[in-house]
């Protein structure tokens, strides 16, 4: 045991390593582009350079001309095929080469396939073309923009959480505050450059591309390219980090499609990380308003939360956070209204804890605020307005462990050595801040398939079509296996990341660990009664202990009366040598159509705020430490602090690895992540990772994550919570909270610059 | 122009033969490029375009001779990944700014994107691959890599196991303080840091006896 695999408490699964741990060490797991695809040809993108007009003439005879330029797709060479469609496996409407509109700068307007890799670079960069431009609207303040509600717009927001009489409650409040806020434009950036391979064996296509939705993107991409979804196949057995952009699929694939198709070869298009900023989604930027009004005692009376974010002109990509902000504190009134502003961008998308991130930020920075304005304890603030019931449906809540996170991470930090005055912790030339926040995240299943096979030597092999993207879900798919059915994990193999296997949902919404650990668990009680029936059956080897109670354990079926079974021996008198179970789990509540929609690539998600019965959602609380120097103002955070509960966990390992990156990506969030935009061209300007500014070793010190045990068997069969994107909610407001108890500032913009601190 | 050909007498692990076999099929996989490559060659006619020109360069990857025939404006990265079939050493921005194509050539951490392959003449250069000894028993550094959880999605990981291996060779892994500064070239989107500062604690003293 060492630090990174913690001793497992009550519900909590064993700290096994991952069972892919040799091979991404060893260079042998196989990323989307290590794979082999035979005799392959190289393709580059070449893309706008304005980000409003249209496209009058491209000149593509320059980069015709360069030695082993094998072919061009550009504007006009995709009429045969259907457009992209924006929706949960589309990243947006746009379909670049369809016509002439250019709708942001960075937009795809051909692709130069060559010989080598170098060719294919040098062609597209020889891609001129002649515009009719006109002037941008770049974001919020731009001339130009369209700004709308956005209930209605998203079948993911479908109205503003609203409750009681907001207006007249906040008016005779006795201490209130009004303030706004704003989160910048932010891209995934994972490591792992996006990419396209594709090629066709008669009217098979098969597709190697980092994916976070294999099923759903082999029915979009054979909808684009009018064939039948049998002949397609996404193939992403490991994903170099997705963070959700991964999750849709961009309109590049099916253009590296018809490539491959016009060249009748293998086509290979790497991304490069300057191009991949306007060719992918990101995080929209956000702004906000929020108005909370308490009693001198500190019960809230009243919480308004208004939102603006910005989204593409033609796609109505809607963050939507306030459903989850209304839903925090026992609040007495809620009005909330997101709005959308549509301006001359690529359209943003999902991006780790997507909607919770910039608005659970506003309202923890603005609780903290309010904690002041009260001269009360941020904890005890908390503490005061801890709901019984979800404030908005009054529906209860399944589990809610948020005041156990607090008590535990309060403890583990030290809070009690926190000297409340703003500035009265120094060290030096050092201000130390403290400081801390609460992380919530939904907590959804969806529906699942899933195949197990058992072998009469005690193999097991495990398929499913989700996508280990980091999070380890083959590893505790591969736990769940091998508890079931009584075997050491060296046994299991799992086979995951490829659309042939049985459907899974989109890997997003921390929905994977719950879903797939469900749906294999209900394979393997398959596989579980057939062997029982067997084994008490008449000849069975544990005949006349049919009333005992049985399990697996030890390559064995044990009787609680003492008697147990080989596994082997039980295949012999079975006469077989394997045993497959194939099993579809469907959440409760879910639709009749539900398991239908899951091998038509749509994923029906359950939980969160959308059910009968009761809300649910993960929770914890994060607390931070901040040193801003005295001279500089430099910004550091030597501590980090979080204490989690999200139902069972199944490896304590995998998850504190999670939850530990979630924290530092909102280190990140807080201090160091924002793409610049050139306000008077639409256009991004620090693409590339030494300008998009991401935390390094050299950031990070202390980092507490503490697991709190927590047991509700209401939220799927597998009582998992998911918390890939919990770790990372809290950690932005923390740092800013505790950057005021430094210095007295009270930054609202992210990130939270020197530049901020200075006057 | 991928030509690849073993001339060095095998000493070579079941790794490495597996790396020269996938190498030598993508050669013959790609014998039109050759023909292509072939009126590359060709004195161009406007007397601009040497760096399209194929040069030949031979180097040591993990104790295997190498020759390859390339185009001189490709990358240490690219002709390993693209001509010897290592692709362990990841591609993540081609600009020398994440530290994922880490490699050590001779014995010197090295950014395999941001150093072209001609200028790897005669070099001898460790990947990934290289690491583990022939009969499969992992170096240290990435034994301690996966004690430690000290990656997510496993990307970044050859180039920070190579990097470590360099920052503790380099003498730069005296403190704590010291490897995350030293490794700070290496970007791990996922966030391990902490797991790899003590993956690399873990396996220093080891490493600087290997």
């Amino acid at each position: 045991m060492n630090q990174a695999a913690p001793a497992p408490k009550e519900n909590m699964g064993q700290p096994v390593p991952r069972i892919d741990a040799r091979l991404k060490v060893t260079g042998q797991a196989g990323y989307s582009a290590d794979l082999a695809a035979g005799n392959v040809a190289y393709a580059a993108l070449a893309t706008s350079t304005i980000a409003k007009g249209a496209i009058q003439a491209l000149h593509l005879d320059r980069a015709r001309a360069v030695p082993g330029v094998l072919d061009i797709v550009s504007i006009g060479d995709m009429d045969q095929i259907e457009k992209p469609k924006f929706g949960n496996t589309g990243a947006s409407s746009i379909g670049p080469l369809h016509d002439k509109t250019v709708f942001h700068d960075g937009q795809i307007i051909a692709l130069t396939i060559a010989e080598s890799f170098e060719a294919a670079e040098e062609a597209a960069m020889l891609i001129e073309a002649d515009y009719a431009q006109e002037n941008p609207s770049a974001s919020f303040d731009s001339q130009g923009t369209k700004i709308e509600p956005a209930a209605g717009k998203s079948p993911m927001y479908k109205e503003d959480a609203k409750v009681g009489d907001f207006d007249s409650a906040y008016a005779s409040a006795e201490v209130k505050i009004d303030q706004k806020y704003s989160t910048p434009t932010q891209h995934h950036n994972p490591i792992e450059l996006f990419s396209t391979t594709a090629w066709w064996q008669g009217d098979q296509l098969t597709v190697h591309e980092p994916s976070q939705n294999v099923t759903g993107w082999k029915i979009e991409l054979a909808r684009q390219l009018k064939i039948d979804p049998a002949n397609v196949r996404i193939i992403s057995p490991y994903v170099g980090g997705a963070f959700g952009s991964k999750g849709p699929m961009t309109a590049r694939t099916a253009i590296v499609a018809v490539a491959a198709r016009r060249v009748g070869r293998p086509v290979r298009c790497v991304v490069s990380r300057m191009q991949a900023f306007g060719t992918q989604t990101y995080r929209a930027e956000t702004r906000h308003r929020i108005r909370i009004g308490a009693g001198k005692d500190g019960h809230i009376t009243a919480f308004a939360h208004e939102g603006w974010e910005v989204t593409s002109r033609p796609d109505p990509y809607v963050v939507g956070g306030a459903s989850a902000t209304a839903r925090m504190y026992n609040y007495g009134s809620v009005l909330t209204h997101v709005s959308l502003v549509r301006a001359d961008r690529n359209t943003p998308g999902y991006m780790r804890s997507p909607p919770e991130t910039p608005y659970v930020y506003a309202l923890e920075n603005a609780m903290d605020e309010m904690a002041v304005a009260l001269g009360m304890d941020p904890i005890e603030f908390r503490r005061i307005n801890e709901p019984q019931k979800e404030p908005i449906g009054g529906k209860p809540f399944s589990s809610r462990s948020l005041l156990k996170c607090y008590e535990q991470a309060a403890r583990a930090f030290g809070w009690s050595r926190r000297e409340a005055r703003v500035g009265s912790m120094r060290d030096g030339d050092w201000l130390v801040g403290m400081g801390c926040a609460t992380a919530i995240y939904p907590t959804a299943v969806a529906p699942c398939a899933a195949r197990i096979r058992l072998t009469a030597d005690g193999q097991v092999r495990v398929q499913c079509g989700s996508h280990e993207i980091g999070t380890g879900v083959r590893t505790v798919a591969g736990q769940m296996a091998a508890e079931r059915l009584g075997v050491d994990l060296d046994k299991v193999s799992v086979e995951m990341g490829d659309s042939a296997l049985p459907p899974a949902p989109v890997s997003g919404g921390s929905i994977s660990t719950a879903s797939v650990c469900s749906a294999v668990l209900k394979a393997c009680d398959a596989v579980r009664q057939k062997l029982f029936a067997a084994a008490v059956g008449e000849g069975g080897p544990l005949a006349g202990s049919g009333n005992a109670k049985l399990d697996m354990a030890g390559e064995k079926i044990v009787a609680d009366d003492g008697k147990s079974a080989a596994l082997s021996d039980l295949f012999k008198t079975m006469q077989i040598g394997a045993i497959e179970e194939y099993a579809e789990f469907a959440p409760r509540g879910s639709s009749p159509e539900a398991l239908k929609k899951l091998y038509a690539g749509e994923s029906e998600f359950h939980g969160g705020d959308q059910d009968q019965d009761s809300v649910k959602y993960a929770f914890g609380a994060e607390f931070v430490e901040v040193r801003v120097n005295s001279h500089t103002r430099e910004v550091r955070v030597p501590r980090l602090v979080g204490a989690f509960a999200a139902g069972r966990i199944m490896n304590t390992r995998t998850a504190r690895s999670q939850l530990m990156g979630g924290m530092i990506w909102g280190i990140g969030q807080a201090l160091h992540e924002a793409t610049e935009i050139d306000q008077r061209h639409a256009r991004y300007v620090n693409r590339d990772l030494q300008d998009y500014l991401v935390p390094v070793n050299a950031d990070i010190k202390e980092v507490e994550v503490i697991l709190v045990p927590e047991i509700d068997h209401e939220v799927n069969p597998a009582g998992v919570k998911g918390l890939g994107e919990l770790g990372n909610v809290g950690t932005a407001a923390a740092v800013a909270s505790a950057v005021y108890h430094a210095t007295g500032k009270r930054i609202r913009d992210l990130p939270i610059r020197i530049e901020d601190l200075v006057t | 122009m991928p030509k690849v050909i073993s001339t060095g007498t095998s000493t070579v692990s079941k790794l490495s033969r597996r790396s020269f076999m996938s190498g030598s099929v993508l050669a013959a996989a790609t014998m039109p490029i050759i023909t292509r490559s072939a009126k590359a060659e060709e004195p161009p006619s406007d007397g601009q375009d040497n760096a399209r020109a194929l040069a030949a360069v031979s180097m040591r990857v993990n104790r295997q001779s190498y020759n390859f025939a390339l185009d001189n404006r490709t990358s240490l990265l690219d002709a390993l990944r693209d001509h010897a079939g290592l692709t362990g050493t990841k591609k993540g921005c081609d600009h020398g700014q994440c530290g994922a194509c880490t490699v050590l050539v001779d014995g010197r951490r090295v950014l395999s994107c941001l150093s072209f392959a001609v200028m790897n003449e005669g070099r001898d250069v460790t990947t990934i691959e290289g690491l583990a000894a022939a009969d499969g028993s992992l170096h240290p550094m990435q034994q301690a890599f996966i004690d430690n959880d000290a990656f997510q999605c496993g990307y970044c990981t050859p180039g920070q196991i190579m990097s470590a291996i360099g920052c503790v060779n380099e003498g730069h892994a005296g403190s704590e303080d010291d490897i995350r500064e030293y490794m700070s070239g290496n970007l791990c989107r996922c966030a391990a840091y902490p797991n790899i500062v003590a993956a690399i604690v873990q396996a220093r003293d080891e490493t600087r006896r290997s």
